[in-house]
């Protein structure tokens, strides 16, 4: 289960190392990126570096869909197949 | 040391909650605080999810997290995706609360505070969150299989079939009711109008944004939705004082309703990224920030509830809803104590993101605590008004006139003290011409949150904002969900259609297409225009039958679970699920059969049917309709909603009878029967 601990969405776990070197920019750059990240999958919208990695571990080679494909149809999938909302 | 803290901690919090209880249930005459409310609610919360849900995760379910999820399983980087739980417990909020949790509570609230609080938390802890985390488990266990095709899977094709009618019968009648809020909230009002009308244009800017500007930057543009949404509330205010603007925003009810099915057969027909998507962002950024606000709000404010703990109105003579506390009580709130409609999230985006098994229970039954949340603050939102305003805003005009001295008169001789004058400055405040007869939650509600988020911030002069901006963030999502529910309504239609004739299951064929949305926006539709011109309100009549509905959708969903729970051999724990489903039964068949049967036409469809063909036969005009033509219409609707909740009392007996059977037969072998994906063996592993 090793590959789906790299793929996890969520902040990456604090390691003393990296901190200690980058620069505190860097780090709030990380921050929003992954807060970022996260309110996107709250919404339901999937993200695009991850489906990148995805794709370069499992499919490498293959072509890939352009960010703007990947976001249309990730939209289109959810509103035309999922299930009804609530009340 | 560690397990004394943790004796002393939930010691603490069990005091806490008993503490607020006794302020809620005992005190004599003096007014009890909302912040008990909140604070007994919470208790339980916590409580429940440490003990109980700790107990069906472990005991019960035996959530094991060697077995892979199907997010791990069927990783594509897409839809199956393992999650971090924390994020996908915001995904499974955002899709469970909508509207019901908001409408449900402040509508029974006509019977005091107390009752509607204990079902509320009752029924979460017993029923709704087991529901949402069984649900959960069962799809998860089987590649997240929707509810649908689980109760083909283990109940066989009869039941999956008839499920599938039964949701698309309560689908249909939520689309109406929720409709039927926006035109109750909208009638007569420019300021809400044009706001709701201003989210459109916004809508579809941010999806041009969105799609081709700079794609996938749905924080950038929901940024400038949001602040586009708050300029037009504010200039709202000049529209409903424009003396050329004001009349093209103020619209009649019928007007409204016609406006809406409009608006749904186009909303549903556009590409989805074009309003659909950027709307759903914007009212999914509204409904947390709300909802927090509103928690912060009264904390902050600490408002004492105004309505007593129980009124007269329990022995069924309300005049928001008719009926007494059992069984109607538990039809009414529907969301926030368990909802049917919730078993169709469980089964659909979420377990195809559960990372591992152990999340589920914070997810399925945590989510459900946290709408169960909402639904108490809407029920601390409606009783911290004057119930006297309460009751002008949510009587129909067929009780309290249409007049404010009128209304003042018959809230008065109700038992609750009101003067016209007061009736008219809460209009006013609001800046809303009238509040009178704006039955359906959604008003009552921000009215509510109005006077508490304008103590916690802007006073006074900030109360008609603070309306128009509850009004807006109601309506926003309401008809999100409305342009949504209409697409998935017109795929379950053509998927119907397509058993009859094959191409009309086409998806990508137009003539399906339009017809399959036809159907759909007529059906409800229908609904809805009946609902506008009915002379009791309307909600009367469409939120009871939703709440008839969409309760036996969760006494459905938990016979399944039942049923798995047989097959799994778990038979023991099968109370679990078995008490909630026994509940729900008895509630929504008593409910189901006195809507139909009952003697008293306020209550009883037939019986108001057969008072107006009888009067319409002898020529006689009975108020509120206008001629022989209005009595049939009405004697007509209401034996069609006879027979729509007949159907559903029919769909809940045979659900039983099929799960039953399946039990039984389940009981008899000495095997597990139930069709999981097996757990990952040596074997499989490195066949991976």
């Amino acid at each position: 289960m090793s590959k789906s601990d790299t793929e996890r969405l969520g902040p990456p776990p604090a390691s003393p190392d990296d901190s200690a070197g980058a620069s505190a920019g860097a780090r709030l750059e990380g921050i929003l990126r992954s807060m970022r990240k996260n309110t996107r999958q709250i919404f339901g919208i999937p993200d695009y570096e991850r489906y990148l990695a995805h794709c370069a571990e499992h499919h490498p080679g293959e072509p890939v869909l352009s960010k703007r494909e990947f976001f249309a149809q990730a939209i289109d999938r959810k509103y035309c197949k999922s299930g009804p909302r609530c009340c | 040391m560690n397990k004394i803290s943790s004796v002393i901690l939930w010691v603490a919090v069990a005091v806490a909650g008993a503490f607020a209880f006794a302020a809620l249930a005992l005190g004599r005459g003096e007014s009890v605080n909302a912040a008990w409310l909140v604070t007994a609610a919470l208790s339980v919360y916590f409580i429940a999810y440490r003990f109980y849900s700790k107990y069906i995760a472990e005991r019960v379910l035996q959530l094991d997290d060697s077995r892979p999820t199907p997010a791990v399983r069927h990783n594509d980087g897409m839809d199956y995706v393992p999650t971090n739980k924390w994020v996908l417990y915001g995904h499974h909020f955002a899709a469970i609360a909508g509207a019901g949790p908001l409408v449900g509570p402040v509508l029974a609230a006509q019977m005091g505070f107390l009752p509607g609080t204990l079902w509320i938390l009752a029924g979460v802890v017993v029923a709704g969150a087991v529901q949402d985390f069984i649900v959960l488990f069962a799809s998860v266990r089987r590649d997240g299989k929707s509810l649908g095709e689980m109760i083909k899977m283990e109940l066989g094709p009869v039941p999956g079939a008839l499920a599938l009618v039964g949701v698309l019968a309560i689908m249909i009648i939520i689309l109406a009711v929720l409709a039927l809020i926006v035109v109750k909230a909208l009638t007569g009002s420019p300021w809400g109008l044009f706001t709701i009308a201003a989210t459109i244009p916004i809508a579809l800017a941010m999806g041009v944004y969105m799609r081709v500007i700079r794609p996938g930057r749905v924080g950038e543009a929901s940024v400038f939705g949001v602040v586009l949404l708050l300029a037009s509330i504010i200039f709202g205010r000049n529209v409903a004082e424009s003396a050329t603007l004001a009349p093209l925003f103020t619209l009649t009810g019928t007007q409204l309703a016609w406006a809406l099915i409009i608006y749904g057969a186009v909303a549903a027909s556009l590409p989805v990224w074009l309003m659909l998507a950027p709307r759903d962002y914007l009212s999914t950024f509204l409904k947390i920030g709300t909802v927090v606000a509103l928690a912060i709000g009264i904390y902050f404010v600490m408002p004492p509830l105004a309505m007593p703990r129980t009124t007269r109105f329990i022995d069924g003579s309300g005049p928001v809803f008719a009926g007494s506390l059992f069984p109607f009580l538990f039809i009414t709130i529907a969301c926030g104590a368990v909802s049917g409609f919730h078993s169709l999230i469980s089964s659909g985006t979420t377990p195809k993101m559960v990372e591992k098994e152990s999340h589920m229970r914070f997810i399925g039954f945590g989510g459900m605590l946290a709408e169960s949340f909402v639904a108490m603050m809407a029920l601390s939102a409606a009783c911290v008004l004057d119930p006297g305003i309460y009751f002008a805003m949510n009587a129909p005009a067929a009780a309290i006139g249409t007049t404010a001295a009128n209304a003042a008169q018959a809230i008065s001789n109700w038992g609750f003290t009101i003067t016209p004058e007061m009736i008219e400055q809460t209009a006013k405040d609001i800046g809303e011409t009238t509040i009178l007869s704006r039955a359906g939650g959604a008003p009552t509600l921000a009215v509510g949150m109005a006077q508490i988020l304008a103590k916690a911030a802007g006073g006074k002069a900030m109360e008609a904002f603070w309306y128009h901006f509850a009004i807006l963030f109601e309506a926003l999502f309401i008809l999100t969900a409305v342009d949504a529910g209409t697409r998935v309504g017109r795929f379950m239609i053509q998927d119907m259609l397509g058993h009859v004739y094959k191409p009309l299951g086409n998806t990508e064929f137009l003539p399906a297409n339009v017809l399959a949305t036809a159907l759909c926006v007529g059906a409800w539709g229908y609904f809805l225009y009946q609902g506008v011109v009915d002379p009791l309100g309307g909600i009367n009549t469409l939120w009871q039958l939703f709440g008839v509905g969409n309760q036996m959708l969760a006494g459905i969903a938990l016979l399944l679970c039942t049923s798995m729970l047989v097959k799994m051999k778990r038979e023991r724990y099968v109370w679990v699920t078995l008490v909630p489903t026994g509940w729900l039964l008895v509630t929504t068949l008593t409910a189901g059969l006195q809507k139909i049967f009952h003697s008293d036409p306020k209550i009883g469809f037939v019986a108001l049917a057969n008072k107006f063909s009888a009067a319409a036969a002898q020529g006689t005009v009975l108020a509120p309709a206008k001629s022989i033509a209005e009595m049939q219409r009405v004697a007509f609707n209401n034996y069609l909603d006879a027979v729509v909740c007949g159907v559903f009392v029919v769909l809940v007996l045979a659900m039983c009878w099929y799960t039953y059977l399946i039990c039984r037969q389940a009981l008899r072998q000495a095997q597990p029967t139930a069709q999981e994906i097996p757990p990952m063996t040596p074997a499989s592993m490195a066949a991976d």
